[in-house]
């Protein structure tokens, strides 16, 4: 794996080019171009939080803010892979014709979407701001937002790692594309977005003696600890209103964050070698 | 002597047949059982030397093994044994702009095609404009590439590919684009680069070509060398053999 990674570097070059030439392609023909990573995500929050707030009663303080901090994430993270699976395959022309390191396709893609999830992030901090600024008292800015690089790099870890080995496994079978965006519908109803981390916990349904094993369970989904964690870091924690009922905030669980970030390491390990294992038969597929 | 500039030594490739089409579940699940893929080999054994400054053209039937030889030089595809060595830079000469994207302006494709045949962004640029005025495009250069047409895209690529200053050139069935005037500057560029001590290898049907550009031909026939020598003795067994009706094929 070392000389790959050596390969990799000495065509760095290419992979900055790729990068761009994704940026550039991805909004090149509408006239909002950029906007269209906010428009989609704002919507979706705005609906999500209408219908909390009047359909389900929810009356937790600042609802928008923690939908948009897991959502987000989960976006990038369905859109980067959705990318990658078909990365190979778009581009085998070239393929067929060139020799670089073939990883660099599925990155780029990666690396492409990780921009535009990170510039969405910068307008969510804007959106702080301009609630701060309308309903001015207690600053949303906190001390543990500094520990957004660190997820920033776990969620990159876990995505290039997912993405380089359904990019592989999709060149020889595309089934995997339809599958994986089943997991992805799936996933999101496991993940914390529209509904909160606190709610697995104190769920009615489960005894009381299990909860706390099913918020560990659940939590091992690298993707629904990754969401819990970026909305303990990026968002004031506030009581949790559901009806008439009030549920106080759990504090983060540095514990399960350090697993999921273990998981997300060793999923990029083996995501690159079965990458590199497959490439030299992607042109020679039967 | 001096070193050759590329060499094989006995290179042999497989293929994996399936007749059962892209995968699916049926074979996926039948796997298991019985692994029915066939083997196809492609090159059965082929050696030779390509000195520096040469140009080498191999001629042969359609499923001759002529593509494969040019993807293993490429390195696109791994040969199954034998070995194979390349002095210096290759550049696959790409057919129509395959590595053009449709959106993207003509600079900005250059710049990616350059990059993507081993240039840094920075040598692209010193070399842009000498591409842009050898292509003839300076007018679209900044329009998007799908707007340019199939002769202008030809032009482009060829431009690229010749500038990048590759040691070695594959060239696949595509020797000179365009109309009249714009193939004696091909031919004037392509002496050139042989002059500066440039390798050529390149596939043709077109027996043309082969005459005015090659120093020595390969006559590839199911994965092995049948014949070499210079395109004047060569090419009319050749041409006498192609007359003929395939035996046994």
């Amino acid at each position: 794996m070392r000389s790959e990674i050596q390969e990799l570097w000495r065509f760095r070059e290419l992979l900055v080019s790729m990068v761009q030439r994704e940026l550039k392609i991805r909004y090149k023909n509408s006239a909002f171009g950029f906007l269209w990573s906010l428009i989609v995500p704002l919507v979706t929050v705005v609906v999500m939080t209408l219908v909390f707030k009047f359909f389900l009663r929810n009356g937790t303080e600042n609802f928008s803010a923690y939908v948009l901090a897991a959502y987000l994430p989960y976006m990038f993270f369905q859109f980067a892979l959705l990318d990658s699976a078909q990365s190979v395959l778009g581009a085998i022309q070239l393929v067929k014709k060139i020799y670089f390191p073939r990883e660099i396709l599925p990155l780029s893609l990666i690396i492409g979407n990780f921009i535009h999830f990170v510039l969405a992030l910068g307008v969510f901090f804007l959106y702080l701001l301009a609630v701060w600024i309308r309903h001015p008292g207690i600053s949303p800015f906190r001390a543990e937002m500094l520990w957004l690089p660190v997820l920033l790099a776990i969620n990159f870890c876990l995505a290039a790692g997912i993405g380089l080995l359904c990019a592989a496994l999709n060149t020889f079978y595309e089934d995997v594309k339809y599958f994986l965006s089943v997991i992805l519908y799936v996933t999101f109803f496991l993940c914390p977005i529209m509904y909160f981390s606190e709610d697995v916990l104190y769920s009615k349904m489960v005894p009381e003696g299990q909860r706390e094993l099913l918020y560990t369970i659940y939590h091992l989904n690298p993707i629904a600890m990754l969401c819990t964690a970026y909305r303990k870091v990026l968002v004031a924690p506030g009581p949790i209103k559901q009806g008439a009922e009030t549920i106080a905030p759990i504090p983060l669980d540095w514990g399960l964050l350090g697993v999921t970030a273990a998981i997300s390491v060793a999923t990029l390990v083996f995501g690159y070698w079965t990458f590199n294992r497959l490439k030299w038969r992607f042109v020679e597929r039967p | 002597m001096n070193e050759p500039a590329i060499h094989l030594a006995d290179v042999r490739k497989e293929f994996m047949l399936s007749h059962s089409g892209a995968a699916s579940i049926k074979t996926l699940l039948l796997w298991w059982k019985r692994r029915t893929l066939e083997r196809d080999e492609v090159l059965r054994g082929v050696t030779f030397d390509v000195s520096p400054g040469e140009c080498v053209a191999v001629l042969g039937r359609n499923g001759a093994g002529k593509s494969t030889l040019l993807g293993l030089l490429a390195r696109v595809i791994k040969p199954t044994s034998g070995e194979i060595a390349v002095r210096g830079r290759i550049a696959p000469l790409l057919e129509l702009g395959a590595g053009f994207h449709p959106d993207l302006t003509g600079v900005e494709n250059v710049f990616f095609n350059g990059v993507i045949l081993g240039l840094t962004r920075k040598e692209v640029a010193e070399r842009l404009d000498r591409i842009v005025d050898f292509a003839e495009v300076r007018r679209h250069i900044d329009a998007p590439v799908r707007t340019y047409s199939s002769g202008m895209l030809a032009r482009l690529g060829f431009a690229i590919a010749v500038h990048v200053d590759a040691d070695v050139l594959l060239i696949d069935e595509v020797l000179a684009v365009g109309d009249y005037a714009f193939e004696q500057k091909c031919y004037a560029k392509i002496e050139e680069f042989k002059r500066n001590g440039g390798t050529i290898l390149f596939v043709s049907h077109e027996m043309q070509d082969v005459r005015r550009v090659a120093d020595r031909c390969l006559w590839l026939e199911r994965g092995r060398i049948v014949d070499e020598g210079a395109p004047e003795e060569l090419i009319p067994r050749y041409e006498a053999a192609m007359a003929r009706p395939t035996e046994g094929l």
